[in-house]
């Protein structure tokens, strides 16, 4: 817990935080609109006896009472999609529109890309940016199973991302993870300021080229699941001559606002971010911001 | 398109609002929306394999607009949908013309049969085929 402990000062109840951490995160599944709705899915999983329990922040997200969820029939054949809860906020926040375009510029294994997608109804497009060629193939495979068809896949680095002007980007790019501890505890003990400060340079540029690449008015939503602020609020801070930052409150879902200093000043605008925790909303942590683009 | 109409009775409206293209093997079914010009690894998803004689439906297609045929489909009871998923074939009497069928179980979509003289031939390709024992519903559980 040792890594943990910078947190003192900024995260509330902090002895129930560290807490929760040692506790397993709930199975949760998200409901694909693409290929069911939600009464008919949830007459299914009834039909089956199978035990679930409601989000209040999200109709579409579903805790359930199984160990492998992603084998259930329903999520084999792409009517649900395993996804921790706490990550669907970010294509919440995003609030992409049928008819727009979308780029998702970190997107394997593509669970925001396709939950994007269905928010769009499948209209409009969703480029699925993922230089990785390793994980290309479980990008395309979550695409195919969800029936995501307005989503193309491309593979640049994202910080070359070639000139265009998209309505919405997702930059949600790689980090250390300590909010994914719940899951996989070996993150904390792997966790280093200067993991942390070498990633940084990762985040900043495709930050940057994410900004670039949205139309004036248009919205960035930038997010880790990390707590430390050196990946969040120090990222945003570079941006902040080139974005308006707006506040993040999703109804039914508790946050911390942003840290406006921390090392160094980040800046008042940075209190519009948004900090999940985990014993808030017993969830993995998080963080987002979003962003307009001057 | 045609063959969706007159093999599944699907009408062209369902396809309204896509865009198809056709690339290696395959044609490939995404929205109509215009792209940026760039270097894409894939649009879309797979619609339908240009490798046999016959052009073969995909699992993803089916899975998406399958639904809506009105024959050449069958809903298959707990038993037979186990061996359709484990990829294997079975007897099967069914009001099936010979040629693709679309396979589900409780009214989902599993994906592409082919049906010929009473036997059904499972189409899952081998990364989407599915052993019984791997399922967590009830209803897939017991022995086989
Ligand atoms: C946190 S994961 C994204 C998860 C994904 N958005 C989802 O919801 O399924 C970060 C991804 O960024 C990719 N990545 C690494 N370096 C990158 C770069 N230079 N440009 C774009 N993506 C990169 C990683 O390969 C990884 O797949």
């Amino acid at each position: 817990m040792v890594h943990l402990e910078r947190y003192r000062d900024i995260v509330p109840d902090f002895e129930s935080f560290v807490e929760s951490i040692h506790r397993p995160l709930p199975a949760t599944v998200r409901i694909n609109t693409l290929k069911t709705d939600r009464d008919d899915l949830l007459r299914r999983l009834s039909e089956e006896g199978a035990k679930y329990r409601f989000v209040c922040w999200n109709p579409l997200c579903l805790r359930i009472d199984l160990e492998k969820p992603g084998n259930l029939i329903e999520c084999l054949m792409g009517y649900l999609h395993v996804q921790e809860e706490i990550s669907m906020v970010s294509a919440v926040v995003l609030d992409p529109r049928p008819g727009e375009s979308v780029l998702d510029l970190c997107a394997a294994p593509g669970s925001k890309t396709t939950q994007i997608s269905q928010m769009m109804e499948n209209r409009g497009s969703v480029v699925a940016n993922e230089p990785a060629v390793n994980r290309i193939p479980s990008l395309r495979s979550n695409c195919e199973r969800l029936g995501a068809m307005n989503v193309a896949v491309t593979r640049y680095d994202g910080r070359l991302f070639p000139r265009h002007r998209f309505d919405r980007v997702l930059v949600d790019t790689p980090c250390t993870g300590q909010g994914m501890a719940r899951k996989d505890h070996s993150v904390l003990s792997r966790w280093s300021l200067k993991r942390s400060l070498g990633i940084q340079r990762l985040q900043q540029s495709l930050l940057r080229r994410g900004v670039e690449l949205t139309r004036p008015g248009g919205t960035i939503v930038y997010s880790t699941c990390t707590f430390a602020p050196e990946e969040n609020e120090a990222v945003v801070s570079t941006v902040l001559d080139r974005v308006w930052v707006e506040t993040v409150s999703v109804p039914g879902l508790k946050n911390m606002p942003g840290l406006t200093r921390w090392d160094s000043d980040y800046g008042d605008e940075l209190e519009g971010c948004a900090r999940y925790y985990p014993h808030q909303n017993d969830t993995g942590g998080f963080f987002v911001a979003k962003l307009i683009k001057k | 398109m045609e063959l969706w109409r007159s093999r599944f009775g699907i009408p062209s409206e369902a396809f309204e609002g896509y865009a198809f293209h056709l690339r290696g093997n395959n044609v490939w079914i995404s929205g109509s929306a215009e792209l940026p010009d760039l270097r894409y690894e894939t649009i879309g998803v797979r619609f339908m394999s240009t490798k046999g004689r016959v052009w073969k439906p995909t699992t993803s297609a089916l899975q998406l607009f399958g639904g809506r045929a009105t024959k050449n489909a069958i809903d298959l009871d707990p038993d037979q949908a186990r061996v359709f998923l484990a990829g294997e074939s079975q007897n099967l009497d069914a009001d099936l013309e010979n040629g693709y069928v679309v396979v589900s179980y409780r009214g989902m979509v599993l994906g592409c049969g082919l049906y010929s003289r009473g036997e059904l031939v499972s189409q899952l390709p081998k990364e989407r085929r599915i052993m019984s024992d791997k399922i967590e519903n009830e209803s897939f559980k017991g022995d086989r």
